[in-house]
């Protein structure tokens, strides 16, 4: 068995199935999971009618005025990202049919970056969010939008296929991503992420809905375009607070916010070396004696590696870790000395002010 | 219902023709659930576990790299802080991985297990030719060893997937396509078209079974620069250096050996090598080549047993071999077979061009012979009695054709060795030996002879003054001005500018340079940024597509191809230099710092620097190191002071740079 055969034997099989079931459909209902058979062609002609053109703000500057979005109700609920598209008194869905409509932004999630727009119709096809799937990476998926605006009145989106790369959290490291949210994410190995395409819909090749394509972002960790959807199960308590009219803002952001006062080296007793460098490494220059550092038995030369879980990169990267620390918590930094990694829990000492 | 029906007979009959397909594949088929242990074959559902499988088989030896500290910069790409992927080679704890991702000098390695568990790593070897580099950590306990799938059962088109670990989680992130060549990058690659980027570089790229076919690298065929490749992540090219390829060198590497490209020393004919002839033109004076005994005009017909017809046939034995490999060849010279063998090394030790001392005469017609036009005072030629008005006919007892294969023959020479010279003197021969000496630095005479006498006009001659020059493809606009004086018979020098801020105004600076332009002989050609923006580093190859243009209409004397710029236009002036050997033979920069790319001679190609630094210039440290790394390639570097209130040359010091670039075609 060589790989090469098993590829010419799909192309056959591919072929060869949409000739064998022309009247095959993929309801989507849970006592149908078993015939699901369809080709890839049939699932795209099933879930294009659920997707909308969104034209709203921008338009200048080479920001695009349109969008991508998904309908999830048959009574015209709209679930896209949230953005300057949505910015405007004059938001316009044109669906899969042509009929093109005045949107009225219901709500967004800052945070999570999405939103519900609101069309008067009724009967439209839709996804319906509780039958979302989770996938692992490896899972052939198909992602639909309009990316680059290329569609246009009665022009379904634009389909891609691709595999999920990976499931990963885009919030383990502050400032890689600029982005707000921090959930998880399913990075796909297809170029999905462009212009226009955010709010398109990452699909099965059996039509499931698994994710919600998002703006474009780029990491900055190694200066390259992130192609990214993100997973439906993240989205939908919002989106529903958004529909049932219940959604508060204020109080999920309670929980990112930084300490009243933050951590400072001085306060454990350590200087670093001059921060002189570009990325200068965080070497321990000096400990003061009788300081939390000293007794923790941290040392000239060794360099702070990780905070807690997090890895540390340079000086500025340092002091950027502890300004969300809480000058009263411990901490455990793990050191590098002489190529052995060292782990050590500290806690500030606070000289009262008179 | 009757949809559900006919679903349903169609699903039996894609199970039968699955169970023929399982039949004939052993393990594809499946048994679905829902369907009371009935076998089904769904094709595009294996495919998805397989690759999964694939995955899941090699991940335990792919590891994430992270670093601390380093530059934010390497040449103009913005390098992000990792993390990288590495794969685990040796039980011990030797881990590969992309050196692209070392690039920035880290102060720190620390690679992350597949466990969770964080261990320090040092750097043990580099491979610079495959562009690798081998970690050590210290697990504790042996680590898992993938299976390398061999060469020689790789196939095109079969499935090939980009497995890298950058993403937080506890499984690598993949990417799926297809070998899509092999023996890439002068045999030293696989290509394939799944996703290779920043995201997987260091990773495995494995085959359906979870075998590694290579380890995967940023790369280029055009160029051996570190940063090479990398402009095409996500493009749907991607390399990955053979895993049989890298198990091999491993124990060199592991001994802590860094490897290096072999060079041999060599120029070849031509500047395309897929039609070039395998014909030597120069060879480097104590290089490999010169020790093997190899000359220039030998034709190279063999090398490690294999025919070479083409110079690409050369470039592709050379490149893939390291540095201290042994290669024989075979080489016909006057209709006999000459077998040598040549070990190559590292790095070439840097070629002085010898110097006779004399300025040739521009004889239209190309004489068969070279004419003095002046003597440099207390040079090689001026000791041993040789005046303008001289003759040269003869070097070492062979006839001297022209300037060009004088110079050329002159390549086979260094300072301090001696020549013998025949020159002629009202007709009279006269023989004399001198010995070489330096091609010079100090600034020119302020009074030049001649260079040629009465050129006879042409009827038929190519434009003449102000030339707009536009090439279809290039956003920029440019100027040149030609001498009315021009002939083809008499070759002009360009000088090409390149201004500070890329923007100039035409009549204004040919105003200056007109009168400087009529008496040397040369072209001016000045180009502009697009939109007035600053020069950028791929403006290097506008300035060579400018010179080929003017090239192709004008006959132009190469060795009086200059690249002037003022600041950020210097430092581009120096980057296209060096970027392309052949394109110019000075670098005239006023107040530009030369960049990291290193500026090289050969024997082929000499290289003078004009540096020309402003009194209190904030650039002045730089130079300062630049012209002592330029020296220390044996380029000779003109200096000269400039005052501190200046915009531009005054029009003394423009005739005196004017003068300096007169005498580029010194012998």
């Amino acid at each position: 068995m060589t790989p090469p055969m098993i590829r010419s034997l799909l192309w056959l099989v591919l072929l060869a199935a949409p000739l064998a079931l022309p009247a095959a459909a993929d309801s989507g209902a849970p006592g149908n999971r078993a015939l699901g058979r369809s080709s890839i062609a049939e699932t795209i002609t099933q879930v294009q009618p659920k997707i909308v053109k969104i034209y709203g703000a921008g338009g200048f500057r080479g920001m695009e005025g349109y969008q991508s979005g998904m309908l999830i109700s048959p009574e015209g609920h709209i679930l896209t990202v949230y953005s300057y598209v949505l910015d405007t008194d004059y938001l316009k869905a044109t669906l899969d049919d042509g009929r093109k409509f005045d949107a009225k932004l219901l709500g967004a999630d800052p945070k999570l970056e999405v939103a519900v727009l609101k069309i008067d119709a009724a009967d439209l096809p839709c996804f319906a969010l509780d039958e979302a799937v989770e996938v692992e990476s490896g899972t052939r998926v198909l992602a639909l939008s309009n990316l680059f605006g290329v569609a246009t009145g009665n022009e379904p989106a634009s389909v891609q296929h691709g595999i999920v790369s990976v499931k990963t959290s885009l919030a383990a490291r502050r400032g890689v991503f600029e982005t707000p949210y921090s959930g998880s994410t399913y990075v796909l190995d297809a170029m999905t992420n462009n212009p226009g395409a955010a709010g398109g819909a990452v699909v099965t090749r059996r039509g499931k809905l698994v994710g919600m394509l998002g703006k474009e972002l780029r990491n900055s960790l190694n200066n390259t375009w992130l192609n990214y959807a993100v997973p439906i199960a993240e989205l939908r308590t919002s989106v529903d607070e958004i529909r049932a009219g219940r959604f508060d803002p204020e109080r999920r952001d309670a929980s990112t916010a930084r300490p009243q006062r933050s951590l400072q080296l001085s306060m454990l007793g350590i200087v670093l070396l001059p921060d002189v460098l570009q990325r200068t490494p965080p070497y321990v220059d000096q400990v003061y004696p009788g300081s939390p550092a000293a007794a923790a038995g941290i040392r000239p030369d060794d360099l702070i590696l990780l905070v807690g879980e997090r890895l540390i990169q340079s000086c500025k990267a340092l002091r950027d870790e502890l300004e969300h620390i809480d000058y009263e918590d411990p901490i455990t930094l793990t050191l590098l000395r002489d190529q052995e990694l060292l782990e050590r829990t500290l806690q500030a000492k606070i000289e009262e002010e008179p | 219902m009757i949809a559900t029906n006919a679903c349903f007979r169609t699903r039996r009959g894609i199970a039968r023709s699955a169970t023929m397909l399982g039949t004939l594949l052993g393990c594809l088929v499946v048994a679905d659930p829902a369907t009371s242990g009935e076998p089904i074959a769904d094709v595009d559902l294996l495919e998805q576990n397989a690759v999964q499988a694939a995955v899941d088989r090699v991940a335990p030896s792919v590891v994430r790299i992270e670093t601390v500290g380093g530059m934010e910069r390497v040449g103009d790409v913005l390098f992000g802080s990792g993390p990288t992927t590495g794969l685990i080679v040796d039980r011990e704890g030797y881990i590969i991985s992309s050196a692209f991702s070392f690039l920035h000098l880290p102060a720190s390695i620390l690679v992350r297990l597949p466990d969770g568990s964080l261990k320090p790593a040092t750097v043990v070897g580099t491979d610079h030719s495959r562009k690798l580099v081998l970690l050590k950590i210290d697990a504790g306990r042996p680590l898992p060893v993938p299976e390398v799938a061999p060469v020689a059962e790789m196939r095109v088109g079969q499935w090939a997937i980009a497995v890298g670990r950058t993403f937080e989680g506890s499984r690598p992130n993949m990417s799926v396509g297809i070998i899509s060549a092999l023996r890439r990058i002068w045999g030293k690659a696989i290509q394939t078209d799944a996703a290779v980027s920043p995201n997987n570089y260091g990773g495995p790229l494995v085959d359906v079974r979870g075998r590694v076919l290579g380890v995967l690298v940023p790369l280029s065929p055009q160029s051996d620069a570190d940063l090479a490749g990398y402009q095409w992540y996500d493009s749907g090219i991607g390399f990955a250096v053979d895993a049989e390829h890298i198990m091999s060198v491993l124990p060199r590497l592991k001994q802590g050996e860094d490897l290096h490209p072999g060079v041999i020393g060599i120029s070849l004919q031509g500047r395309n090598p897929v039609i070039g002839e395998p014909v030597i033109t120069a060879c480097h004076p104590n290089s490999p080549a010169a020790k093997a005994g190899l000359k220039a005009g030998d034709r190279i017909v063999e090398m490690a047993g294999r025919p070479i017809v083409r110079a690409a046939g050369v470039k592709a034995e050379l490149s893939r071999r390291y540095a201290g490999a042994r290669v024989s060849m075979v080489v016909v010279r006057e209709q006999k077979r000459i077998e040598t063998e040549v070990e190559l090394v590292a790095e070439l030790q840097p070629y002085a061009h010898p110097f006779l001392g004399v300025l040739p005469m521009r004889i239209p017609g190309g004489e068969s012979v070279v004419a003095i036009r002046y003597v440099y005072p207390d040079s090689p030629a001026a000791r041993a009695g040789i005046e303008s008005g001289d003759v040269l006919v003869s070097l070492e007892g062979k006839p001297i054709e022209n300037r060009d294969t004088l110079l050329q023959r002159l390549a086979t020479f260094q300072p301090d060795e001696d020549v013998e010279l025949e020159v002629h003197r009202d007709g009279q021969p006269r023989n004399v030996k001198l010995t070489l000496g330096r091609l010079p630095e100090d600034l020119p005479p302020a009074e030049l002879p001649p260079a040629h006498g009465v050129v006879a006009g042409e009827e038929d001659r190519p434009a003449v003054g102000t030339i707009r020059l536009k090439i279809a493809e290039l956003k920029n606009d440019a100027w040149a001005y030609v001498p009315e004086a021009y002939a083809s018979a008499l070759p002009h020098g360009v000088v090409v500018l390149l201004t500070a801020s890329g923007d100039f105004d035409w009549p204004e600076l040919l105003t200056r340079w007109k009168p400087h332009c009529d008496r040397h002989d040369l072209v001016l050609l000045a180009i502009k940024t697009v939109d007035a923006q600053p020069w950028r580093p791929d403006d290097a190859t506008t300035v060579g597509r400018f010179l080929d243009e003017i090239s192709s209409s004008h006959a132009v004397d190469s060795s009086r191809v200059v690249l002037l710029g003022h600041e950020s236009g210097g430092t581009l002036a120096f980057a296209a230099a060096a970027r392309n050997r052949e394109l110019a033979r000075a670098v005239v920069a006023i107040d530009g710092p030369p960049g990291s790319l290193p500026l090289q001679v050969d024997p082929l190609h000499r290289m003078a620097v004009y540096a020309a630094v402003r009194e209190g210039s904030r650039h002045a440290k730089q130079i300062k190191g630049g012209i002592a790394r330029l020296r220390s390639a044996k380029i000779p570097v003109t200096v000269k002071g400039l005052a501190e209130d200046t915009r531009q040359l005054r029009d003394q010091e423009l005739a005196e740079l004017a003068r300096w670039i007169d005498m580029l075609d010194r012998i």
